[in-house]
């Protein structure tokens, strides 16, 4: 008798407790609250419970038939990632839901809120436990449809709304092919579980580069990599607990769990690894960048989340040679801890003032000091400040893109973007701490007050985590998630190495320049807007590399166009395209005019006129006028009784 | 008795009638009206046959097929009072709805 025996209720308690709050939550006092919490919490104790048994009896997989004869199943499959991530998901899920007291408070559609918030972890929750990818692409839909109905939570608002469909949309792109990865995958194999998928593995391997991209694009769209980035930033229209909650901690996690799910199949297909690292450097310098110019508080969050799921795929590109599998579930666990902190301490500062423009705040620390502490550390840890939780797992990650560097050299380069993004994440963060809480009040419209306990107390407890996190991996973490062979890395071995002094010096480098310009203000930040080329940089930047344009020029030009084109061709068909042949032909008479004006004009130009005459003929054809369609109906009948006299029918 | 072929006769004639009016004429209670001859015509045949043949089963029809006529003056006047409401006309050449 085992607690993972009981793990199949893991999804199902949410789920249920996503119907009674459905149902009944306007009865309930906070709209269901209570219900949902107690829900996620039970969750919480039985992922720990089930965390326990794997590490006790290693990995537990339980399924029943679905579909009979066709081999697909529904099932639970629970091996040391999937306890990691149901820690994490259930534990930032109780954090948020508890947080959501406070912060939905005054909110009048708290019903819907909690009920939507139990539906998705139910979801994210069955997405992590599935035991086969057509089960794992259900739950993803369901997360993504969850995803959805938050993000448009405050639906009144234009650009939630669209922000909602946006994010729909997009990552729908990444579903399709994450489709048809599957299905190439079933084609070839006939099974879709995993265990029986990695046995599999082993006799056949050719032609997995195409499934293994396609299963890597649907990660690219789940978790927010270049080029379908894009939805992200605007999915920040939802209540700050839904980005901290779906947008920063669990479900863009889903596209890297994906991907470390499968990693037998990617270790047999070193140029995925490749690609994925690549995709993972260019998103995580990128959206970098782009986050150094927002003025948007969750803005600059967004783009971090961003930027550290990239770090996380390029870890994960490492490949299991580098622990590049260690290194980034770590980093996943940590950026969970901390990045979940760093949205709730911001939805906590933007329930004080009442907006999320950082130009309004300045000078909140005395306000709200356990908002402004918690806010530092978790801003120290993301920025890789030694012994911080985010620090050890950068360091990992960045090791680990050394380390494949041995065997191809695109990895220096990778290494190098990494290094600089850890300079960058440094300076954003600790831009955004200073603008946020240091010096004066820029607008003094507001009275800032501290967030009531409900929203203090889970940031204390992320906080502790987000400090501590990280000492995890040298007492128990890097022997329970690995791929291969487990590494070992203890605190000594890696401050013997070069790279951990040059991880650290980006760090502090990238706080020592926020510190001078915005807390000291001994640089101005003019210095970096000033000049043509530098003005341009930050154009590009605000501009967000116009990836917005580029999306709505194609979706514009490229579809919209087709469709009016189409809408062209079906209301002129005929028409135009007999203008068009006898605009070209008087055209041509016009050109033989001097010539032979008698002879060939008259000829083309009377060839014009026939065919512009039957253009318009057949155009009348489709007159609009039911007269007209009722007698070619009557001459149909008329027809038809012909034929049957002919043929003799009557 | 007048035969058979009288009845057919007037029945195809008052069909013809029909089918021009439908077919030409702009206003659409006036097609409306036409629908009412052809269908009557069709009624007529009805009638005929079955005094003919000596089954009442033609009848029976035939009086279905009044009640329908009426169900479908009804509904055709109340589609043309909307059209009017809408556009001011009933004129048939004016309401080309069905093409873009």
């Amino acid at each position: 008798m085992t607690w993972v025996e009981f793990s199949y209720l893991i999804p199902i308690i949410p789920f249920i407790a996503f119907l009674i709050v459905a149902f009944f939550g306007n009865k309930m006092k906070e709209g269901g609250a209570p219900v949902t919490i107690a829900a996620v919490a039970s969750t919480f104790v039985l992922s720990v419970l089930v965390l326990f048994d794997v590490y006790q009896n290693g990995s537990y997989e339980t399924s029943m038939n679905w579909i009979g004869g066709t081999g697909l199943e529904v099932g639970i499959f629970i091996d040391n990632l999937t306890a990691l991530m149901l820690i994490v998901v259930t534990f930032v899920s109780l954090m948020v839901s508890i947080y959501s007291l406070g912060y939905m408070h005054d909110d009048p559609c708290k019903r819907r809120y909690y009920a939507e918030i139990a539906l998705f972890v139910g979801s994210m929750l069955g997405l992590i436990l599935a035991n086969n990818f057509l089960l794992m692409f259900i739950f993803w839909e369901l997360v993504g449809v969850c995803s959805y109905l938050l993000i448009g939570f405050w639906y009144q608002k234009p650009a939630a709304a669209s922000a909602a469909k946006k994010a729909f949309l997009v990552t729908r792109i990444g579903d399709v092919l994450f489709l048809t990865g599957i299905a190439m995958l079933y084609v070839k194999f006939g099974t879709l579980n995993f265990v029986e998928l990695e046995h599999l593995m082993g006799h056949d391997v050719q032609g997995l580069l195409l499934p293994a991209l396609l299963l890597f694009a649907g990660a690219v769209g789940k978790s927010a990599q270049f080029p379908l980035h894009v939805w992200l930033p605007n999915a920040m229209e939802g209540p700050t607990t839904v980005s901290a909650l779906i947008h920063a901690a669990t479900m863009v996690k889903a596209g890297i769990y994906l991907v470390a799910r499968s990693y037998f199949i990617l270790e047999h297909v070193p140029d995925a690894f490749l690609i994925i690292a690549i995709i993972g450097g260019i998103t995580a310098l990128m959206a970098a960048t782009m986050a150094l110019v927002q003025y948007d508080i969750k803005g600059v969050l967004a783009y971090s989340t961003i930027s550290q799921l990239g770090y996380m795929m390029l870890a994960l590109g490492a490949g299991a040679h580098a622990f590049g599998y260690t290194a980034g579930m770590f980093h996943l666990m940590n950026h969970a801890f901390f990045k979940a902190l760093l949205f709730l301490a911001a939805g906590s500062v933007i329930h004080a003032v009442g907006s999320n423009d950082m130009r309004k705040m300045g000078g909140l620390h005395k306000h709200m000091k356990i908002t402004s502490i918690t806010m530092l550390i978790g801003s120290l840890s993301i920025a890789g400040f030694p012994f911080m939780s985010g620090f050890f797992s950068k360091d990992e990650v960045l090791s680990s893109v050394w380390h494949a560097a041995a065997d191809n050299n695109i990895y220096y380069v990778l290494y190098a973007m990494g290094v600089i993004t850890a300079f960058l994440t440094a300076f954003y963060m600790f831009r955004l701490w200073y603008m946020t809480f240091s010096g004066e009040q820029r607008d003094k419209s507001y009275h800032p007050h501290e967030s009531p306990k409900t929203m203090t107390i889970p940031l204390m407890l992320l906080a502790i985590l987000a400090a501590g996190a990280g000492f995890s991996f040298f007492f128990g973490f890097q022997d329970f998630i690995y791929f291969g062979h487990a590494p070992h890395v203890t605190i000594v071995h890696m401050f013997e190495m070069w790279q951990t002094w040059l991880s650290i010096a980006a760090g502090l480098g990238g706080i020592g320049l926020a510190t001078l310009v915005y807390y000291k203000g001994s640089i101005s930040p003019s210095v970096f807007t000033a000049g043509p080329g530098r003005r341009a940089v930050r154009h590009m930047l605000e501009m967000k590399y116009w990836m917005d344009e580029v999306y709505m020029a194609i979706a514009e030009k490229g579809v919209y166009g087709f469709s009016l084109l189409m809408d062209k061709f079906d209301r002129k068909v005929v028409d135009g395209a007999i203008n068009g042949i006898s605009s070209g032909g008087i055209g041509l008479g016009h050109a033989s005019n001097e010539f032979d004006k008698g002879v060939i004009d008259g000829t083309v130009n009377g060839l014009s006129k026939a065919s512009f005459k039957g253009g318009k003929l057949l155009w009348n054809l489709q007159s609009g006028r039911v007269q007209d369609y009722a007698s070619v109906m009557i001459l149909g009948v008329c027809g038809l009784i012909v034929l049957m006299m002919l043929t003799g029918v009557i | 008795m007048i035969p058979l072929n009288y009845y057919l006769v007037l029945s195809a004639m008052l069909f013809c009638i029909g089918i021009y009016g439908v077919l030409t004429k702009k206003n659409a209670i006036y097609v409306l009206m036409s629908i009412e001859i052809m269908l009557n015509s069709v009624n007529i045949n009805f009638v005929a046959f079955s005094a003919y043949s000596g089954d009442v089963t033609g009848q029976v029809f035939a009086l279905f097929s009044i009640a329908l006529a009426a169900a479908e003056v009804a509904i055709g006047l109340a589609i043309f009072l909307l059209l009017y409401k809408r556009y001011g006309t009933v004129e048939l050449n004016n309401i080309k709805l069905l093409r873009w």
